[in-house]
């Protein structure tokens, strides 16, 4: 290799170090450190603010001793019924969108890209007009003699706000998946015999599978931290995790253990993203490697 | 006589009548009708928008003719979606399933179907043989990791594994090198004669259709232009459209006067030639001459036409060499003879007889 092909590799790298230190810095500071001192809350004891006494396993004792457990379980349940539900709405849509649309399916990308311009609280205070005693709808259906009352404040409402709000979240990954299947690729299954649901499960399903995982991966992880939709339009019905950690930092004035269930939740969140990693080839899902 | 197979020798297992595909206005492929034998290696060959890839198209299923039928051994098939019809289709692009290895692409059809996995190993394990894919190695290859060579025999494999009354290609080997095509469209022209199976393939190049087909249908903007044998074709191209698509001939225009012979016209001044037959007057016609029937005369020999030119240019074809001589002042011709016979650039006497020329409408 000549001198100046060398030079122009090693200005190269020090382009691309400097290039990536305003992020590291952001995320040294604002992600990886905070973490630490989360992690690490977790085993001071219980209602203490300092981060210099004696570490202790009281406050995980606390959580699997009590019925926090509950709050953790409930809100996984929700996450998977939201993710599952967004697998059937959204599977269809985005196949639509992928290969049978064309020119329409661009305007309909940014009818629902529009939609996450606005902000989640707004959209779902949005909801409960409609949703409450005498709101939108019971009132017009008031009109008409049906008595409807309020139909906020229950489990498959707080699901339907999760779907509602996560949508785009399952949605595009899904088309990004379904793009990836190659047109000819469906017609020789097709001619070779299958019928349009072999098609599906045989080709359809495992060639998009890196838009499905990652899709739900998003939705899931998404919906496990959610917050707004099981205050707003659950009422307290369900107290999810993330209502649970927002509590113990706040009225109950116990950091320790609110560290305690966000590092339960960042490990279970970590171990499903890992898991769900494994098993894709990102390099694929970013075109770097060319099917042949 | 031209045409003389305009019908396949064995009993016909294919028909197509009048088919005609209109997108809008355009007519893609208009009235066309043939038929093809049992057991025949038929190529439809065309240059690009001649309407091949339309026809073949309607041909499995995938898009439906504006009129006409297909008839598979008599029965139409019109309505049929692809995976009812008894036929199938190797792509351009191949299509292999890439999640899958080269296994379980084989026996695809096998596993929609229901078949036992033992029968479908079976089977599978056949066709690899066939193949001349040792299924020790391949069975259990990801497709992704096999070269060009090899993909094209597991495509192959795959579409013989559905066990196709015709087999249909869409030009699967343009994407392949030039010896390795070579290679290939030996084995494919072997594998239909071991199998007996109808194939039915399409291609861009006369060159390749002439190679492997008992039969070949030309397709000139939507309409069929010839059908018969390569040899027919070779001998009696209907037209000079065809005489150009097989290869590379010279093709003088020519003006009848009503007589047997007439002027060359492309030149700056006309050139006076003699015609294998009488050309009535006001006729224009196009004189082909091959390449290898035209003779370097030396001194004494004579030919029915005789030209003065120079050699400009020589190229080796390996036991051929091909010269472009310039004659009657700026028209070049194509030469070629034997490496035996060559001749050293600069100037020389060219001849041919009327009887190695033919006249042609263009």
């Amino acid at each position: 290799m000549s001198a100046g092909a060398s030079r122009f590799n090693l200005s190269s790298r020090i382009f691309g170090a400097l290039s990536a230190l305003p992020f590291t810095l952001v995320m040294l500071f604002g992600f990886v450190a905070p973490l630490i001192c989360v992690v690490w809350f977790s085993f001071m004891p219980a209602h203490t603010f300092e981060l210099l006494n004696r570490p202790t396993l009281e406050n995980y004792q606390t959580v699997f001793g009590q019925t926090y457990w509950r709050s953790l379980l409930s809100s996984v349940l929700l996450a998977v019924a939201a993710v599952v539900i967004l697998l059937i709405i959204c599977y269809p849509l985005a196949f639509a969108l992928a290969k049978i649309f064309n020119k329409f399916a661009t305007f309909i990308t940014y009818a629902i890209a529009v939609s996450l311009f606005v902000s989640e609280n707004i959209r779902l205070y949005g909801w409960v007009l409609g949703l409450m005693d005498n709101g939108v709808l019971a009132g017009t259906l008031a009109l008409f003699g049906i008595k409807a009352g309020s139909m906020l404040y229950n489990v498959p409402i707080i699901v339907l706000g999760m779907v509602y709000v996560y949508l785009p979240f399952m949605l595009f990954p899904l088309i990004l998946g379904l793009q990836m299947v190659p047109d000819q690729v469906r017609e020789a299954a097709f001619d070779l015999g299958a019928s349009r649901w072999q098609v599906f499960r045989k080709i359809d399903v495992p060639l998009s599978m890196p838009g499905i995982i990652i899709g739900s991966l998003l939705t899931f992880v998404l919906a496990l931290g959610a917050l707004a939709e099981a205050k707003v339009m659950g009422g307290q019905k369900i107290i999810s995790i993330a209502a649970e950690i927002e509590s113990e930092f706040t009225y109950g004035q116990n950091w320790p253990l609110g560290s305690a269930l966000s590092t339960l939740l960042i490990a279970l969140t970590t171990v499903l993203v890992f898991i769900a990693l494994s098993r894709l080839d990102l390099e694929k899902l970013l075109g770097r490697s060319r099917e042949p | 006589m031209p045409g003389a197979s305009a019908t396949p020798a064995a009993p016909s297992i294919l028909e197509v009548a009048g088919v005609t595909k209109q997108f809008g206005k355009f007519v893609a492929v208009n009235a066309v009708s043939f038929s093809v034998g049992e057991g025949e290696f038929f190529t439809l060959v065309g240059p690009s928008g001649s309407g091949k890839t339309t026809l073949l198209r309607m041909l499995v299923g995938m898009e439906n003719p504006t009129a006409g039928e297909f008839r598979l051994r008599g029965k139409v098939m019109n309505d049929l979606p692809p995976n009812k019809r008894p036929t199938c289709m190797v792509f351009q692009s191949l299509a292999l399933f890439p999640h899958m290895s080269v296994g379980k692409n084989v026996e695809f059809p096998l596993t929609v179907r229901g078949a036992s996995e033992s029968e479908r190993r079976t089977r599978a394990w056949e066709l690899l043989k066939l193949l001349h894919l040792d299924p020790n190695k391949y069975y259990d290859k990801n497709v992704t990791q096999c070269s060009g060579g090899e993909r094209q025999r597991v495509a192959l494999a795959r579409a013989l594994a559905y066990d196709p009354e015709i087999l249909f290609f869409d030009e699967p080997l343009s994407a392949i090198d030039a010896r390795l095509r070579k290679v290939l469209q030996k084995e494919l022209k072997d594998i239909q004669r071991r199998t007996g199976k109808t194939f039915f393939y399409v291609t861009h190049s006369l060159e390749e259709a002439m190679l492997m087909s008992d039969r070949v249908a030309i397709l000139r903007g939507g309409k069929v232009e010839q059908i018969g044998t390569p040899d027919e074709i070779y001998a009696n191209p209907t037209s000079a459209f065809v005489a150009e698509f097989m290869g590379e001939v010279n093709l003088l225009e020519i003006a009848g006067n009503g007589s047997a012979s007439a002027n060359w016209l492309s030149g700056a001044k006309p050139v006076p030639v003699a015609l294998p037959q009488t050309l009535p007057a006001g006729e224009a016609r196009k004189l082909l001459v091959r390449p290898e029937s035209l003779r370097f005369l030396t001194n004494g020999q004579q030919a029915d036409n005789v030209l003065e030119g120079e050699v400009l240019n020589e190229f080796s074809l390996g036991s051929r060499m091909q010269y472009h001589v310039e004659v009657a002042g700026g028209l070049v011709l194509t030469v070629e003879r034997l490496r035996e016979q060559r001749v050293p650039l600069g100037p020389v006497k060219l001849g041919w007889d009327t009887r190695d020329s033919m006249l042609l409408t263009a």
